[in-house]
């Protein structure tokens, strides 16, 4: 009898220990199919840093690259747009940018590395449409102080020229800033936060 | 079509004659571990190799694994080619149908050639080896080149400047403990190398391409030594989890 | 009105701590929704199996288990594979280097295959050996043959995938196998590729079939062949029937319950198995050019045909036959088919087969070319019909190459000994299988050769040995002297 209980209390012992370690083997084994599931070397290489190259871009403009398959916003903002930015802060959303929309660098009055100019991702934050430019100061049909922005067609967000949202909108947060950071005056490089590594390797 | 089938299959020892497989190959001197070699073959690779034959398979960026970084990998291989990436893959701008006609056949891709070119007389990195220190001169050819691994060739010899030039002569050879008399390629107008360091760099190339033909063998080789050590563990554990259910059993 | 569930008693569980009554309380609430309690019973927890499985007795597990394997694998490489002639060799190279973890799915995959086929081919020997294909089995045997014929395609479809040159030209042969059948032949063989040589149509669907219809088809034979093994109970090394030998509680005296005691044994079956795959898989994941051939690094080309080619190994005994039926062997098989109707006429107790084998036998002479016959007919000109009599040695060959896939199912009948098992059968069986299995051993290397003179002769014997071990079945088994069969299995 006592011998029996002692074989009970190591069977439970040894199936114990064989369920986990062959727990431990199933898991192990799932990491390569969940890995699998991974952006692979193609999609990584596909969504490599972009070179932009805002020399001929005018005060005013906005230029477009495409960056991991998405349009990537840059406008050189003039004086005035930076003033209407700061005219709109009790209308936006998140004035202060608190939400983490933008790269710590970018987190700052006016969402840039450079207050003259602006990256952004274009790709409005409510559904995925992409927002058309509304620069000028003018009556606009959706507002009639419109101080200049982006208007996102599909369902009416609005946006400052610095992507903050305007409260009481379909879209929750601010554009996008996307990681990137100056290689010269004239050359901006996306997908590289400002001072790290690739920023000089890449290119 | 049957027909054809079969005349292809009665002809397969035929053609496996022709295509010289019976040269005994040479054994390739190559560590899969040994990162400058692999470095230096990766040079070689880029230099000589990427101009006629691709490697679409394999990614620049990919060479961080012979102890590379990807601004090296940039300035020294991918710089070549204006405008390149570091994660683009080696493609090459030749027009394959130029190349059907100026070597008769389009230059393969090489990227698993290693792999492809193993065979029951060795494998894949002797054939290599062999091939590509075993071009002679021979007028007969277009090229002025024949190989003794791989004859009648289209290639004609690249690394020429390195090598030298050979050609075929009487020699003595062991052949299963008796001497026969063959052709063998002798140097006769030595190139930049020496015969020693040229079989040096040739196996530093072979040890690239067969890095090449499969980058993950070195992470496979020590993943598979845990995992079986692994599993010797969990045999002694299983085993034992039998043997007292089994006691029951009479 | 209140729609009650299907009263049973509630499921109790032991030894579960704290978590006992909750998990009561779910199972019990799903088994009166779910028959999970009595199909736990009836598969593993009293199912009984003969106490007495030895080695031989693990593989059908894991047959089951690489199933799996493959189906996960397979799932996880649909993902980044393209089926398409321009794309598909680069994806197998794109999942080999660029996916996360792609190159071990993949091996998973490719090693998986011939393990397939290891673990089938050892099972099948296992019931060779000890007759676990005769009464009441031979359901059980027949659902396992045609998983086995399942399984070829599949891996026939499966091996067109990477579409290399073995890929391409390892399709090609055998699609124009069909070619050589008679009247719909040629039709067949265009019909089967979609093309008028392998391509792109022919890669499509050879993808649906390889990722859709054969594992569908596959699993339900699994189901079958599980079920009605269940149904009549597990046969064993001595071949006594266990359920002829019951306690007063009528459970087999010589049975133990599958669960636990088979499941910690298969356990340990799985973990060894396992072991050994890892050493396959980690280490020389090619095999020799056997499991990944060398050739199929290169990629298709329908303007050359490789040097040598073979089919992958586990078609290779069939593949020899193929190639053993050249027009000098056409007498020899002639004559193997009058003297196995003489056989029959002057032996056998039935007068069917008597009639049968007079009537039959001079037919097959007849349509076989260059025996006994000069003449040459040409019936139904012109219709879809035309058929050129008498048939071709390649036409053979393809029909022999068939007929020894297809043999294995008569098994069941052809086996007429008073017992099943080898440990007593007489010494004309011990023969038999062991000079079957050296056959097919030896047909399989053959396979994978080169054509030679000697190599063709060797197949050419080893085809008539290999007919002569099932047709000549009822003879021997019934000649020999056997041994007495215990009542109770030993151990």
């Amino acid at each position: 009898m006592a011998e029996q209980e002692t074989d009970k209390g190591r069977r439970c012992m040894l199936v114990a220990a064989s369920t986990v370690a062959g727990g431990i083997a199933v898991g192990v084994t799932a990491v390569p199919f969940v890995a699998s599931m991974l952006p692979s070397e193609r999609a990584k290489a596909a969504g490599a840093p972009v070179e932009a190259d805002i020399g001929k871009l005018a005060p005013g403009e906005r230029m477009t690259v495409e960056w991991r398959g998405k349009p990537v916003w840059i406008v050189r903002r003039t004086p005035e747009m930076l003033d209407s930015i700061k005219q709109s802060v009790d209308k936006v959303a998140d004035p202060d940018s608190n939400k983490a929309m933008q790269p710590r660098y970018a987190a700052n009055e006016f969402r840039s590395i450079k207050p003259e100019y602006l990256v952004l991702v274009g790709i409005c934050t409510h559904l995925g449409c992409s927002p058309v430019d509304r620069f000028a100061a003018q009556a606009e049909a959706f507002a009639a102080d419109w101080k200049g922005g982006f208007y996102c067609p599909c369902h009416g967000s609005l946006f400052d020229l610095a992507g903050r949202v305007f409260k009481n909108r379909p879209a929750p947060d601010n554009l996008i800033v996307p990681p990137h950071t100056f290689l010269s005056d004239t050359k901006i490089l996306i997908g590289v936060d400002q001072g790290a590594e690739g920023a000089k390797g890449a290119a | 079509m049957i027909k054809k089938i079969i005349a292809v299959l009665l002809l397969a020892p035929a053609l496996a004659f022709a295509a010289g497989s019976d040269v005994p190959l040479d054994r390739a001197p190559i560590n899969p571990n040994d990162m400058p070699s692999l470095q230096r073959g990766a040079a070689l690779f880029v230099n000589y190799c990427l101009n006629c034959h691709s490697a679409n398979y394999m990614r620049y960026n990919r060479l961080t694994d012979l102890g590379l970084n990807e601004k090296e990998i940039l300035d020294n291989f991918v710089a070549r080619f204006s405008g390149g990436k570091v994660g683009d893959l080696m493609k090459i701008t030749m027009d394959l149908e130029d190349a059907k006609t100026w070597f008769g056949a389009a230059p393969p891709d090489l990227t698993v050639i290693a792999r492809s070119r193993s065979s029951h007389a060795g494998s894949g990195a002797d054939w290599l080896y062999t091939y590509m220190r075993g071009f002679y001169r021979d007028g007969s050819r277009p090229t002025g080149w024949n190989n003794v691994a791989f004859p009648n060739v289209g290639m004609p010899h690249v690394l020429w400047g390195l090598q030298g030039e050979q050609e075929l002569k009487p020699a003595q050879r062991r052949a299963e403990g008796y001497m026969a008399t063959v052709e063998k390629p002798v140097l006769t107008k030595p190139g930049k190398l020496s015969p020693l360091e040229y079989d040096r760099a040739v196996a530093d190339l072979v040890n690239y391409l067969v890095y090449m033909a499969e980058p993950a063998a070195q992470s496979r080789k020590t993943i598979g030594m845990l995992v079986l050590a692994f599993l010797t563990g969990l045999i002694f554990l299983v085993y034992a989890m039998k043997k007292s259910y089994w006691k029951d059993v009479h | 009105m209140t729609m009650a569930a299907t009263k049973k008693e509630p499921v109790v569980i032991e030894g579960a701590g704290a978590l006992n009554t909750p998990l009561s309380g779910l199972l019990t609430w799903v088994d009166q929704r779910f028959p999970l309690m009595s199909l736990w019973k009836d598969h593993l927890a009293e199912y009984y199996a003969p106490k007495n499985f030895n080695f031989w007795y693990y593989f059908g597990l894991l047959a089951m288990l690489i199933l799996v394997l493959q189906i996960v694998t397979g799932i996880f490489l649909v993902m980044h594979y393209k089926p398409s002639a321009a794309e598909a060799f680069a994806s197998v190279e794109y999942i080999m280097r660029d996916v996360p973890g792609g190159w071990l799915i993949r091996y998973m995959h490719s090693t998986g295959a011939s393990a397939f086929f290891v673990v089938i081919y050892l099972h099948m020997f296992r019931g060779l050996m000890y007759g676990s294909y005769r009464a009441p089995r031979e359901l059980v045997w027949i659902f396992g043959m045609i998983i086995y014929l399942c399984l070829m395609a599949e891996a026939f479809f499966g091996y067109l995938l990477p579409w290399g040159q073995m890929s391409y030209w390892g399709a090609q042969v055998i699609i124009n196998l069909f070619d050589a059948l008679p009247i719909i032949g040629p039709d067949l063989s265009t019909w089967i590729r979609g093309d008028f040589v392998v391509g792109d149509a022919t890669l499509n669907r050879f993808f649906a079939f390889h990722v859709i219809a054969i594992p569908l088809a596959l699993l339900a034979l699994v189901g079958a062949h599980i079920m009605a093994l269940h149904e009549v109970g597990s046969n064993n090394p001595d071949g006594v029937e266990i359920k002829e030998n019951k306690n007063a509680a009528g459970k087999p005296v010589d049975g133990i319950p599958f669960h636990p005691y088979y499941t910690v044994k298969d356990s340990l079956g799985v973990v060894v198995f396992a072991f050994l795959f890892c050493m396959v898989m980690f280490f020389a994941p090619e095999m020799g050019g056997y499991f990944l051939e060398y050739n199929n690094f290169i990629p298709a080309d329908p303007l050359k045909t490789p040097p040598h080619i073979a089919p992958v190994w586990y078609f290779t005994p069939y593949y020899s036959i193929l190639r053993a039926v050249t027009e000098d062997f056409m007498f020899w098989l002639a004559l193997g088919v009058a003297a196995y109707a003489t056989l029959i006429v002057f032996t056998s107790r039935g007068c069917l087969s008597k009639i049968l084998a007079v009537l039959i036998a001079p037919v097959v002479i007849f349509l076989m070319k260059g025996v006994g016959f000069g003449m040459t007919f040409t019936l139904f000109r012109g219709t879809f019909l035309e058929i050129t009599l008498p048939l071709e040695a390649k036409v053979w060959g393809v029909i022999l190459m068939g007929l020894a896939t297809l043999i294995f199912f008569l098994l069941p009948w052809l086996d007429k000994s008073p017992v099943k098992s080898i440990r007593y059968k007489g010494v004309l069986s011990r023969w038999a299988l062991t000079i079957f299995v050296a056959v097919f051993l030896i047909l399989g290397y053959y396979g994978t050769q080169p054509v030679t003179d000697l190599g063709t002769l060797i197949s050419q014997i080893g085809t008539l040995l290999y007919f002569a071990f099932f047709l000549l079945m009822p003879w021997y088994t019934q000649m020999e002297q056997t041994r007495p069969v215990p009542s109770r299995v030993t151990m």
